[in-house]
């Protein structure tokens, strides 16, 4: 009986979903998303990047190296911090980011990806990619140091900045298609009625969202170097600083997802077909492919710009993107009215 | 140099300015460790993302080089020196070499002097790609600082052939230099400035005009004419402030005066003109290291040490100039006594003018070297013109004006 329950609890699929899919999916797929944006950076900058840890391999292995250098470093916790909250802020903030796989379905199908056929993923996997921000700032302001806190403040700003940007972009496919389910609102792209093709405004304006709330370039404000060190990260080192810092590439991850689903059809136009080869590993890999496409596209920008003042990027928020992400919103419901779904 | 707890007046130390500060100002240390800071501090003060104050705190890498010179045999400043500036080796010497010249009433031959100028000019380039490179990734850029240090080492691998150094060549020595340049040189060289004049194109397009550092730059740190002239800015920083000054102009040294150059002037005054200021002045000094070595070609024979150290060498030395085309001076050159009295030079570096002055009591050391570098003149626009800026504009102000700690602090 208790052994059954556990055996139950052990092979819940959504636990599988976390741990495999979740975990060990994003961290991988963040591993080969810094090592494109170090190996493209460097392609473009005329250098070679990552090499001599594995020659054959481009130098990927370099990706895990430092990962494991970053995990067995000296933990260096300042006297002077709030605890409590410099040690759980990355930490929750890194898991929070990783939450949203959970309600991201990869597959139609219900009997591989249960939980995601309930009626309000979208919903969900939006509110839970947004909450992240607020503990970089918690990080930063427990830190006690004047550069994390300029940092924290910094995010602060791009938070209200770019949130309404990508929750209204994002739900601008709920207002044309009339669900919040993530799989209804693929099969309705079917085969190439793809947002991002249909309503590109709408999709233009989230990914300027993405980048601004991933600190991707030009956005990078709250961690600029030069200014701020490290922004909120300044006192952070070891693997909570690797936590801080892959949160973010996991999190850009998780958005490159959502945007591969809301906007690029997700698995359309492949009809997913019976048993798991074709219900749920080929779709699931056109997903991830097309996720991945974003990620380095958003990371290849770093060899191309440099990065906007922060009064700058506020004002291409709120004077760009945030109008552009309501005209997508309102040309949704122009979609919705002259029923291009139905 | 700012302590909060005292009132104003109540105690006074010699040197040290005592400061209240205000309450709503946030007072940050940049520097002297942090990655935008250099070998410097600014001691910013912050109303919230206004800087209400920058102070810049120089001084962390002085070296006594004035007085290190004193207590050192006339040649032998000149490596020392060097180390001010160390990628802008042979503009930051050739003035102390003129003072000496002018001293010793001496006169370089015409074939030391395009030698000279040919290597000032790649140390320019060299110079300002160095700073080209630090302000892109001042501002976020790593693109401009990898291309920038990348084709920095093509001059300095040129530099390396004609002087056999990569950085501190030692080049210039009274009365000429010393080595004559290798017979591939002129290809080399010219080689080099077909290359450098093909980036220049892809560093407009990916820098210079790219719409996100144009954002970044234009109307930023601006200084006006009169500012810039009141505050006695120089170099690059000044002629983008519309000042038309260049001391190859002004008061031609050397064989700048024989050579088709112009001088970049733009009106502006901001961050993108003295950007652009660099990026002409490469071109002005790439068409200099052509006419150099053109006429370096075509006029070989002359020693490149003056007419009449040439003679005074043994005959040893002769043929190992003749096989190697290098000069080796005799011991007694080490220790040779200048006549008494004084003398000035100028020159121009990448960054700016450089001034010296030279004294002489008659001894085998310098009586008295004195170094003003343009570093030491730019570094007052922290203080004037960083205030009412954002905290982001501190690194594109500071890269914009190339400003160079050691060179500043001497």
């Amino acid at each position: 009986m208790v052994l059954d329950l556990i055996l139950y609890i052990i092979a819940y699929p959504p636990l599988w979903q976390v741990l495999i899919l979740g975990f060990a999916g994003s961290l991988a797929i963040a591993m080969v998303a810094i090592w494109f944006e170090r190996k493209a950076a460097a392609r473009v900058q005329r250098r070679i990047g990552p090499y001599w840890a594995s020659p054959a391999l481009g130098g990927f292995l370099n990706i895990i190296a430092d990962m494991v250098r970053y995990v067995l470093q000296q933990l260096i916790i300042p006297g002077t911090v709030d605890r409590l909250v410099f040690y759980f802020a990355p930490i929750a903030a890194f898991t929070i980011s990783i939450l949203p796989v959970i309600f991201i379905p990869l597959s139609p199908k219900p009997e591989f990806w249960p939980v995601a056929t309930m009626d309000y993923s979208l919903l969900i996997a939006l509110a839970l990619s947004t909450l992240p921000p607020l503990l970089v700032i918690a990080a930063g302001w427990s830190s006690n140091n004047k550069f994390a806190v300029i940092g924290s403040m910094r995010e602060s700003y791009v938070i209200t900045a770019y949130e309404l940007v990508a929750v209204v972009s994002i739900l601008s496919a709920s207002a044309s298609l009339l669900t919040f389910n993530l799989v209804y609102i693929v099969e309705a792209q079917q085969p190439f009625k793809w947002l991002a093709i249909l309503n590109p405004i709408a999709f233009l304006a989230a990914i300027l969202a993405v980048l601004m709330s991933t600190s991707a370039f030009p956005f990078e404000i709250p961690e600029s170097e030069h200014e701020v060190v490290a922004g909120p990260f300044t006192e952070y080192s070891g693997a909570l600083y690797a936590f801080n810092m892959g949160g973010a590439y996991v999190r850009r991850f998780v958005y490159a997802l959502l945007i591969a689903l809301v906007f690029l059809g997700g698995w359309a136009p492949y009809v997913p077909g019976p048993g798991p080869i074709t219900g749920y590993i080929i779709p699931s890999l056109i997903v991830v492919f097309k996720a991945v496409i974003v990620v380095l596209f958003i990371s290849f920008l770093r060899a191309v710009y440099g990065r906007y003042r922060l009064d700058q990027a506020l004002g291409a928020a709120w004077r760009l993107a945030i109008p552009l992400a309501i005209i997508g919103f309102g040309w949704s419901l122009f979609l919705a009215y002259i029923g291009v779904f139905h | 140099m700012t302590s909060g707890g005292l009132e104003a007046g109540a105690q006074r130390i010699p040197g040290v300015t005592v400061k209240k500060i205000e309450k709503e100002v946030y007072e940050i240390f940049i520097g002297p460790q942090h990655p935008g800071s250099g070998h410097m501090r600014i001691i910013v003060r912050l109303d919230g993302d206004i800087i209400v104050e920058a102070d810049p705190d120089i001084g962390y890498v002085h070296r006594t080089m004035e007085k290190l010179s004193e207590v050192r045999e006339w040649l032998k400043p000149i490596p020392l020196l060097e180390r001010m500036t160390i990628i802008d080796a042979c503009n930051v010497t050739l003035p102390y070499v003129n003072a000496l010249e002018k001293l010793m009433d001496k006169t370089p031959s015409t074939r030391a002097s395009y030698l000279r100028v040919l290597l000032c000019e790649i140390n320019r380039v060299a110079s300002h790609l160095y700073g080209m490179g630090i302000f892109g990734v001042f501002i976020g850029h790593s693109t401009m600082y990898m291309w920038a240090f990348g084709d920095r080492e093509v001059f300095v691998e040129l530099a390396e052939v004609l002087t056999g150094a990569r950085l501190t060549h030692t080049y210039p020595i009274p009365g000429g230099v010393r080595r004559d340049m290798p017979q591939d040189l002129p290809e080399m060289a010219r080689r080099t400035v077909r290359y450098m004049r093909g980036r220049l194109e892809e560093y407009r397009k990916i820098f210079v005009d790219n719409p996100v550092i144009v954002k970044r730059l234009a109307g930023v740190g601006v200084i006006s004419k009169s500012r810039a002239i009141e505050l006695g800015v120089v170099g690059p920083n000044l002629r983008a402030s519309g000042v038309k000054y260049d001391v190859r102009i002004a008061e031609p040294y050397e064989v700048y005066g024989e050579l088709d150059f112009e001088i970049p002037v733009f009106e502006e005054g901001d961050a993108l003109a003295r950007t652009w200021v660099r990026v002409e002045e490469i071109k002005q000094s790439l068409n200099i290291i052509e006419q150099a070595v053109n006429w370096l070609e075509t006029h070989k024979g002359e020693p490149v040490i003056a007419k009449e150290d040439f003679d005074k060498l043994p005959k040893l030395h002769k043929e190992v100039y003749e096989k190697e085309g290098r000069v080796k001076l005799v011991p007694a050159h080490a220790t040779m006594k200048i006549p008494a009295g004084k003398a000035v030079a100028r020159g121009e570096m990448g960054r700016g003018e450089i001034f010296y002055y030279v004294e002489s009591d008659g001894g085998t050391t310098p009586y008295r070297v004195r170094v003003v570098t343009p570093s030491a003149r730019n570094a007052i626009v922290f203080k004037h013109i960083v205030p009412g800026h954002t905290l982001m504009d501190l690194p594109a102000i500071y890269g914009s004006i190339d400003y160079f700690p050691p060179e500043s602090d001497r």
